[in-house]
């Protein structure tokens, strides 16, 4: 079929990996670019017909994104359907229809080139804010002029209607209209140029558990309809027409995952005990409600972590009580039984919510972040405390503070959920009164006195990725030092160990929360340590249960005493690896595969 | 002829959804309005009208409106943008 005999290239592409699993297919490229629309002339008689194409053309539209909206909340919610909202005003905009109409009749142009003179003049309008976030709802301006231009030609909008037999989709980007609109049957996978792990994409993805890389920068624009993709959401690799070598090779990767993940997942049922019947508290990370779904059937037993961040900051204004409260009330109503550890709002640092206004911080790693922010707003602060409380009357709730260094800041946001209790309370709400609070050990001060952490709060729950930051004073993000970045570094063990012995004095419980038990060295580590609770994102729950139930507690506790006492990271490293090599080969295959 | 002036006091400005909110507001009286800023006037009954202002954070908007309800579309327009908006961020 391929005219072309000619071996297209081979092009590697990297991005973020969003949604795991291997995909082969063909390309369904979304046509983001828009066509130029030429200027084309008509008769004075023809115009009549010209306006009337026109009319029906919005009536069409409005039609398409009526549906569009109703598909959006069912699927998303009514916050995510607002966005069609406002479309809609747009296409019944006076300008829309008034100066197109009259271009038609005046200048005796198509409606299609009409459209496109009234469209251009308010597109170059936008153009001249100087806000870039307002500048940047022209957007939403040109997705409108998308849809009536393709009604207008009798084309069907290259959406995803279009998508009628298997294929990975591929686009700059996906919006929330994009995606109402995808038969996920089809779907093999999602890359997108734009996005982060969070982005709409990544999150669709994970919840209907097809693979998906985000963040690939211009893959949609190498990329042509039917040439061929490999997809590989675990690395975030994707291969644009592979070679045949390539494509067995990850085949092979792809035998090698499936299989794994059907016996892991037959798992799921069962507690995370080792061989000697020791038992650790398995929960997930979670950024969205929808993600629920995704940690109960990867067999997480509740939630270890859930950012309120994302509901923040993907929103231009801020939400209320009530909303807020229904938001976290989804996530609690869905495991009435298991504990679902709430943070409080953790902005700054790399996620400065737009509401917060301009903030320049030469060091916002170091700066007005976290529980810092939230004692600064504390307006913000009590209508989310508010929030949680009474999602809390719905299960087993319990709040966590972000980025503590002092203990006055615990002090002071206790007596504030104090208060906020007492209000509710008053007001006859009801709340889960018992709701333990506890504090993120995510600062070395913080560990340093968390003996007196830990006689004012109920759990701690480290946070690694920015203990292991700060303890070292690595910024992961700079590839001159990031090499020094390493979790299984003697220093951190040993903060660790000191922060488990300090909630063991008090009767509190531990967990951890970043990202350093989803490597097989850490999990061990960790275990060994003493940890009650490892949270992390749903889909590495079956592997980290799996090594749990394949060690024992006994073997992990004096690997992890040795790990203690050396003096390198890579001899931490060297002494797990060789511990699994010779008491647990079965544990071999979660070794990263070493760098040839 | 009625006016006023109004100042946006919430952080992200009138946004799409918010000129949204605004024209429905403005779409219910009779009166012919317009909204202004630094000198530009558009229709206040149209949302890229009144979005293409870009009326960041702090700027002014002058709503200017003729007709049988003109005093209460004033009234009713710079209350809107000045309190029901502000609360958008606090």
């Amino acid at each position: 079929m391929d005219e072309a005999k000619i071996e297209k290239k081979e092009i590697t592409f990297s991005g973020i990996p969003a949604s795991p699993g291997i995909a082969f297919g063909e390309a369904f490229v979304v046509n983001v670019e828009e066509q130029p629309v030429a200027e084309e002339h008509i008769g004075a008689e023809e115009v009549d017909a010209e306006i009337d194409r026109f009319t029906s053309a919005l009536a069409a539209t409005e039609t398409e994104l009526g549906n569009l909206h109703r598909a959006l909340e069912d699927e998303m919610g009514e916050e995510h359907g607002k966005i069609l909202d406002t479309h809609r005003m747009i296409l019944a905009d006076e300008i829309m229809r008034g100066d197109t109409i009259r271009a038609i009749r005046e200048r005796k142009v198509t409606a299609a080139y009409a459209l496109h003179l009234t469209l251009d003049r308010v597109l170059t309008t936008f153009a001249g804010i100087k806000d870039e976030f307002l500048r940047e709802r022209a957007a939403d301006i040109r997705d409108v002029r998308r849809r009536v231009l393709h009604n207008l030609l009798g084309q069907k909008i290259e959406g995803f209607s279009a998508l009628r037999k298997k294929a990975i989709v591929v686009a700059r980007d996906l919006t929330p209209s994009d995606t109402a609109g995808i038969d996920k049957k089809y779907c093999l996978a999602f890359v997108t140029d734009s996005g982060g792990s969070t982005s709409h994409a990544a999150i669709l993805a994970r919840s209907a558990g097809i693979p998906a890389v985000v963040g690939l920068t211009d893959l949609s624009r190498h990329a042509k309809p039917h040439d061929q993709l490999i997809v590989d959401g675990i690395t975030g690799t994707v291969i644009l027409n592979p070679t045949p070598e390539s494509i067995d090779m990850y085949r092979e990767v792809q035998a090698r995952y499936r299989e794994l993940e059907r016996e892991l997942l037959t798992l799921r049922d069962y507690p995370a005990v080792t061989l000697d019947g020791h038992t650790i508290e398995l929960s997930a990370n979670i950024e969205v409600p929808d993600e629920v779904d995704d940690a109960l059937s990867h067999g997480a037993r509740g939630v270890g972590l859930f950012r309120t961040e994302y509901f923040f900051i993907t929103r231009a204004t801020l939400p209320g009580e009530e909303e807020q409260y229904r938001y976290y009330a989804s996530v609690v109503k869905r495991m009435p039984s298991d504990p679902v550890i709430i943070r409080t709002l953790d902005v700054g640092g790399d996620k400065i919510a737009r509401w917060v206004g301009d903030l320049e911080e030469a060091n916002p790693f170091m700066g007005w972040r976290g529980i810092r922010f939230t004692l600064a707003r504390t307006d913000i602060f009590r209508t989310q405390l508010r929030a949680i409380f009474r999602a809390a009357a719905h299960g087993n709730v319990k709040i966590m503070f972000p980025m503590v260094s002092v203990l006055e800041e615990v002090r002071l946001a206790r007596e504030i959920c104090e208060e906020v209790k007492e209000d509710l309370k008053r007001n006859r709400y009801q709340i889960g009164e018992k709701a333990e609070i506890g504090v993120m050990i995510e600062t070395p001060a913080a560990v340093a006195i968390a003996d007196h952490l830990a006689r004012e709060v109920d759990f701690f729950s480290i946070g690694t990725n920015d203990l292991v930051q700060y303890a070292l004073a690595v910024d992961r993000g700079n590839t001159k030092v990031s090499y020094l970045y390493d979790a299984l570094h003697p220093g951190i063990l040993r903060l660790l160990r000191d922060t488990v012995a300090a909630a063991r004095k008090n009767k509190i419980w531990v967990g951890v929360c970043g990202e350093m038990p989803s490597s097989i060295q850490g999990a061990l580590v960790l275990l060994g340590l003493g940890l009650d609770e490892f949270s992390a994102a749903p889909y590495l729950i079956p592997t980290i249960k799996k090594i749990v139930r394949s060690v024992t507690y006994d073997e992990t506790r004096s690997l992890a005493r040795k790990a203690l006492g050396m003096g390198t990271a890579r001899e931490v490293r060297e002494h797990i690896e060789r511990y699994i090599r010779d008491k647990r080969p079965e544990l071999g295959e979660f070794l990263p595969e070493a760098a040839s | 002829m009625v006016t006023g002036i109004a100042r946006v006091k919430n952080k992200n400005g009138i946004h799409l959804r918010l000129a949204g909110e605004l024209v429905k507001a403005a779409t219910r009286f009779q009166s012919r309005v317009t909204v202004s800023k630094d000198g530009r006037e558009v229709d206040a009954k149209s949302i890229l009208g009144v979005a293409g202002l870009g009326a960041e954070f702090g700027s002014e908007l002058q709503f200017r409106a003729e007709g049988s309800d003109e005093n209460d579309a004033v009234a009713h327009l710079v209350s809107l943008v000045e309190n029901e908006f502000a609360r958008e961020t606090n």
